[in-house]
């Protein structure tokens, strides 16, 4: 018995992690209390040393002084303050209106809100609630089909998760041990394909199903100009004039002046240039009433400028080397509740809520990842990351078999666990295995990503279909505009709607295993982005007063099996750990 | 059980206090990090000690609610199996899971950073980085989170009981996750509507 036990330590551990999990206590605790008990059991039989729990104190600590977690509450409070600052409505209003006339323009419309607001921050339920209170009820109104509707809405909310920054990125970033700037420039092109692929079914749609997504009739386009033509084509040339400018700035101004320019920096600083000609075109046209731009165009310029700026403060000073990932979430929020206050939509109440909510959800997801260092500090140290590479090792078909399998059972897992757990239960195993196949660790972080997001559209428990469901009209209406008495959608037309787009997503997973190019960017240095480039002040040379209590609790805490395993490991998270604990000694950088 | 009811009380309106004090240190470490960033590029300035407030700022954030969010009901659990549970039988899985899962941890991990403190705090231990922090503030705040958790363990644990025993009420609220988001789209529902 015992020697049974011995030998199959860790299969059983996993097993009853799994039972722990199912009982439906909070994860982080059920996760701790596994690697507590098996901790113990394992000293009981000698298998792991009594001192294995000293390592805790140390490994809280690295978590305590990570800098990349840091970016979870800033960007799910930034997250907050943009949904309460009415920012995406006005977008979608305008946008709406830009597309509407459009068959299946409306779908367009919120497939490239959902981007932009995909690419300002990280939130999902912000996306999806504003879609669905806003353009949700126009479409319903023009007689989009209600499957099909709450299909592209739930959908473009989750390109939070895919497009940077995004919170999905940032924890597996942390959790595979790579940066988070190389993990936003392996997403970009992916994140930008999946919304193209979402436009090519809506467009698909549009095609050969036009009674689904109908254009907005005459009388419903409000932005019109005074003759009744729409003012499309003076938005157009503005775009042409804005892009010439933006390219005109870049070879004779900026090049010349700085020939030493990285590509990105000079991406970023040229859209800015294409940016402020647009603003201040529109600005100049208000001002003094010339008209030589549509009320549409001054319309979209206008509602475009806020996101555009987040954008810049979120990304754009990362890509100039300005900010962290961090940082750039801090300044983000930051921008959000400027916004919000010059927008007057800012009350005590919102901002205490949203501070409440980042708070409890920051909590949650930390403590998640504490119980998951509890549970890996024993996992690991009965050999546990040996024995998943021996199982993932053996799989027919080398890196291709590898991925394939990962990503089904990826896939199939996230019906029940959301992205959170999937990252910091399932993914450390997976890394070191991947890197031993290798296999990018950037580009294997991103077909992951996008295969959780569908984590987000599963019927019946995906998120952006709760958030869906409980904004959508739940029972008869009576539409405010056409006084017409309104169907309500009903919860399967939302699960029937998501299951399109959760198999667009699988298209996708399977373009990235076929085309890594798209994420393999990162090293081409097209968009090029060195978090590197941000230098603090700290001395490179430690000086010599180390806390020796530190080095001795490292000492002791060292688990009994990590010798055996030495030999065998990749960067597993021992030496995550280690690393954990020479940044707690360099105290937190 | 009247006693312990009140005690249970105490507890609660503790976590609601520490709770809702301490979350606005979200926003301190929002400004101290954009500061820190804006600081840098324009003054050409850095300060380690900035760097480190704002970690500790959020590790201050979630050891200090961790006890604030389980009041809520908020830590995320897998409820495929236990939401279709009966209130009865979800009660009995939060006795079982509090007593054999989230106080051992608590404890662990009193018993074992206690010590770690209190060694920062007599050698007057700063950070390695020049101009770095005063470390023990840091380290305190591990035994006084985890005293915060364990302590509304406890207070769960005899609402589950009295739950349980038909003496007090269902003490698991669902979807209080959602609360917050729910408010929120009345509130764009609102503006919506009066504007249009």
């Amino acid at each position: 018995m015992t020697a049974f036990l011995i030998q199959n330590m860790a299969p059983i551990m996993f097993g009853a992690l799994v039972v722990f999990l199912l009982l439906g206590y909070p994860v982080a605790f059920a996760l701790a209390a596994n690697g507590i008990f098996f901790g113990l059991i394992g000293i009981q039989l000698g298998l792991l040393d009594a001192s294995l729990f000293q390592a805790l104190p140390d490994r809280l600590w690295g978590v305590m002084s990570n800098d990349t977690l840091l970016a979870v509450p800033f960007f799910t409070f930034m997250g907050l303050i943009l949904e309460r600052s009415g920012m995406a409505e006005d977008l979608l209003d305008t946008v709406g209106q830009l597309f509407g006339p459009l068959r299946g323009g409306l779908a367009f419309a919120v497939i490239f809100v959902g981007a932009l607001l995909a690419a300002t921050t990280g939130v999902v339920a912000a996306s999806v609630i504003s879609m669905g209170l806003i353009s949700l009820p126009i479409m319903l109104r023009y007689g989009y089909d209600r499957r099909f509707a709450s299909g592209v809405i739930a959908a473009s909310g989750t390109l939070a998760q895919i497009i940077p920054p995004s919170l999905v990125l940032i924890i597996m970033a942390d959790q595979l041990g790579r940066s988070v700037g190389d993990m936003y420039a392996g997403a970009f092109i992916p994140g930008i394909c999946l919304a193209g692929l979402y436009a090519v079914f809506a467009l698909g749609v549009a095609i050969f199903k036009p009674a689904w997504s109908p254009a907005l009739p005459l009388d419903a386009r409000r932005l019109r100009e005074p003759d009744g033509s729409s003012g499309t084509w003076s938005f157009v040339v503005l775009a042409v004039l804005a892009t010439s400018a933006a390219i005109l700035f870049d070879r004779f101004y900026y090049v010349p002046a700085y020939p030493e320019a990285m590509l990105d920096e000079r991406l970023v600083l040229a859209a800015g240039a294409g940016a402020g000609f647009a603003l201040a075109c529109a600005i100049v046209n208000r001002a003094f009433k010339l008209g030589f731009l549509s009320r549409m165009a001054e319309q979209v310029v206008f509602v475009l400028i806020p996101p555009l700026a987040l954008i810049f403060l979120v990304l754009g000073t990362i890509f100039l080397g300005w900010a962290t990932p961090t940082e750039g979430g801090a300044m983000g929020a930051s921008g959000a509740l400027v916004m919000a206050l010059a927008r007057r939509r800012l009350s005590f109440k919102l901002t205490r809520q949203a501070m409440e909510t980042t708070a409890k959800l920051s909590t949650f997801v930390v403590f998640i990842l504490i119980g998951a260092r509890v549970f890996s500090l024993t996992f690991y140290g009965v050999n546990g990351h040996v024995w998943v590479e021996h199982l993932l090792l053996n799989l027919p078909g080398g890196q291709l078999g590898f991925l394939i399998v990962v990503n089904i059972l990826v896939f199939l897992l996230a019906f029940f666990l959301d992205f959170f757990e999937l990252s910091f239960i399932v993914v450390p195993l997976l890394g070191p295995v991947a890197e031993k196949l290798g296999i990018d660790l950037i580009w294997f972080g991103v077909l992951l990503g996008v295969n959780m997001q569908t984590s987000f559209m599963h019927p019946p428990f995906g998120f952006a279909l709760f958030y869906l469901r409980s904004v959508a009209p739940a029972r008869d209406y009576i539409d405010k505009i056409t006084g017409l008495r309104m169907a309500p959608v009903t919860t399967w037309q939302i699960y029937w709607g998501a299951i399109p787009f959760v198999l667009i997503q699988l298209v996708m997973v399977g373009l990235l295993i076929v085309f890594p190019q798209m994420s393999l960017v990162y090293k081409s240095g097209l968009p090029e982005i060195d978090p590197g480039k941000v230098k603090f002040e700290i001395p490179a040379e430690q000086p010599p007063d180390v806390p020796e209590d530190i080095l001795k609790d490292l000492q002791k805490g060292t688990p009994a099996g990590k010798e055996k395993a030495a030999p065998e490991k990749g960067p597993s998270a021992e030496d995550k750990a280690a690393e954990e604990i020479e940044k707690a000694l360099k105290g937190g950088k | 059980m009247a006693p312990l009811l009140r005690i249970s009380a105490l507890i609660d309106a503790l976590n609601e206090r520490v709770g809702k004090a301490v979350y606005w240190l979200v926003l301190m470490a929002v400004l101290v990090s954009a500061g820190n960033a804006i600081i840098r590029k324009v003054f050409n300035m850095s300060s380690n000690a900035f760097l480190e407030a704002q970690w500790y700022l959020f590790a201050a954030v979630f050891l200090l609610c961790s006890g604030f969010t389980l009041l809520r009901n908020e830590h995320v659990r897998i409820d495929v199996i236990v939401g279709r549970l009966s209130p009865r039988a979800q009660a009995a899985v939060d006795v079982f899971g509090t007593l054999f899962f989230l106080l051992p941890m608590a404890i662990l991990f009193i018993y074992l950073s206690w010590p770690v403190f209190v060694r920062t705090y007599t050698h007057g231990e700063i950070s390695t980085n020049a101009g770095g922090l005063m470390i023990w503030p840091a380290r305190l705040l591990v035994p006084i989170g985890f005293t915060l958790l364990a302590a509304q363990g406890i207070s769960e644990l005899i609402k589950r009981i009295a739950f349980l025993a038909g003496k007090g009420p269902d003490p698991i609220t669902r979807h209080d996750a959602h609360a917050a988001e729910l408010e929120l789209a009345e509130e764009i529902r609102r503006i919506a509507e009066a504007k249009g």
